[in-house]
């Protein structure tokens, strides 16, 4: 009884985007789809009123909740929409939202680098055989039969609710001191602290500028050298297996 | 310790159960669909979720670490963006379609078949080439009379 006093006003956020995605997956009977949206949407209001209200900079505050938001609904859309290429346009808006997520984590170099990668090349990749493999323009049947919705769905949102109870636990576990317990609602409280890197040679950064191209280079290049050559080399192995893979002209057109 | 990073514990804590959402939302995606790219965008969007946590992180902590493993994501979904769109491509030139169910069956032709619990009805497409000859697939009799060629 208690473990539901606390933690039960979760379940109904969790039940109402079960409800949601269930609802919008594509299936051959007629589903409410507005229901299917409108319960989405609350689900998402509720998260963002068990938060703790916005303190602090109102302007960051909007922000995160306007890309938080687009970017949860977009998914959502991406994985219930009948048409590939309308699920890859989506794809595209949940790239540009974590983008500015990114910007709000003072990371601007990663999220120019993000929208070049995934944008530009990713998602023009895959529409392309998007349109190769389905060129008559018709939908496949396959798209409009998810497999097992209602039980996938069940499970993964289960697995939400284990981490969300996770996070709030770890709130209760409370800090050195008694006076960061956790308040109801809220989820974390570690102590705010500055940690240097320890596997840096040079003196920690200013926080203020942790995305800077600087910081992010000295440590690209200083400290995982190492890691770097190595991801080179996969993107080369990557590059010579895909062309190797690739169906040829002479083994016929698609 | 002078310096104290301006992000609260509630900015980490949104940020982490966004990053969680995009993951499960992935999850659900990449166990629902049965067309072989959404499968494989749903992967990426699952990489997506993880890494907003990793920024966040960084930026919750002060130091580059988790900015600089984002881009090591970033690197190897570009990676695997181009390995398993050419194998879709070298599939779909197999089968025309782009149905996960039609490679349900990897075993030899005389196996049970693996159905889905669903009952899902898989449409078969036609083979443009069933009019050239076939070789009869491996582990099976040959026919002794020269008949017309079958399907596969």
């Amino acid at each position: 009884m208690e473990w539901t006093e606390e933690n039960g006003l979760l379940l109904i956020p969790l039940g109402l985007g079960w409800l949601a995605v269930w609802l919008l997956m594509p299936s051959e009977r007629k589903r409410p789809r507005i229901l299917g949206g409108l319960a989405g949407l609350a689900a998402i209001l509720i998260m963002q009123m068990m938060l703790l209200p916005p303190a602090g900079d109102l302007v960051r505050n909007a922000l995160f909740f306007l890309f938080a938001a687009g970017s949860v609904i977009s998914a959502a859309l991406m994985i219930t929409d009948r048409n590939p290429v309308y699920s890859a346009l989506w794809f595209a808006l949940v790239t540009l939202s974590v983008c500015g997520l990114f910007l709000l984590n003072s990371a601007p170099f990663l999220a120019a680098a993000t929208i070049i990668v995934y944008a530009g090349a990713i998602i023009v990749t895959f529409l392309f055989v998007i349109m190769l493999a389905q060129q008559s323009g018709t939908i496949g049947n396959y798209d409009q039969q998810p497999l097992q919705p209602a039980m996938a769905s069940l499970g993964a949102f289960i697995l939400l609710g284990a981490l969300l109870f996770t996070l709030q636990e770890w709130g209760h576990i409370g800090g050195p001191d008694a006076s960061q317990h956790a308040m109801p609602g809220q989820f974390i409280t570690v102590p705010v602290e500055l940690q240097p890197n320890p596997l840096s040679q040079h003196p920690p950064d200013n926080p203020h500028e942790i995305g800077s191209l600087r910081v992010l280079g000295r440590s690209l290049f200083g400290d995982y050298l190492f890691a770097v050559e190595l991801a080179g080399t996969v993107l080369l192995i990557a590059t010579i297996g895909a062309i190797a893979i690739a169906p040829r002209r002479s083994q016929g057109t698609l | 310790m002078t310096q104290v990073s301006e992000m609260t514990a509630t900015a980490l804590e949104s940020q982490l159960i966004v990053g969680a959402t995009l993951f499960v939302l992935g999850v659900i995606g990449f166990l629902t669909r049965r067309n072989l790219i959404l499968i494989m965008l749903s992967a990426e969007l699952m990489l997506h979720g993880v890494s907003i946590n990793l920024t966040a992180f960084s930026r919750y902590h002060g130091n580059p670490q988790g900015q600089v493993f984002t881009i090591f994501v970033l690197t190897i979904a570009a990676c695997e963006a181009g390995l398993g769109l050419s194998l879709i491509l070298s599939l779909y030139q197999r089968r025309k379609s782009l149905d996960v169910l039609l490679w349900g069956k990897l075993g030899e032709d005389d196996l049970p078949v693996f159905t889905s619990p669903s009952n899902l009805p898989v449409q078969v497409p036609v083979d443009p080439n069933a009019d050239y000859p076939h070789l009869s697939p491996s582990g099976r009799m040959p026919k002794t009379q020269p008949t017309t060629p079958t399907k596969t």
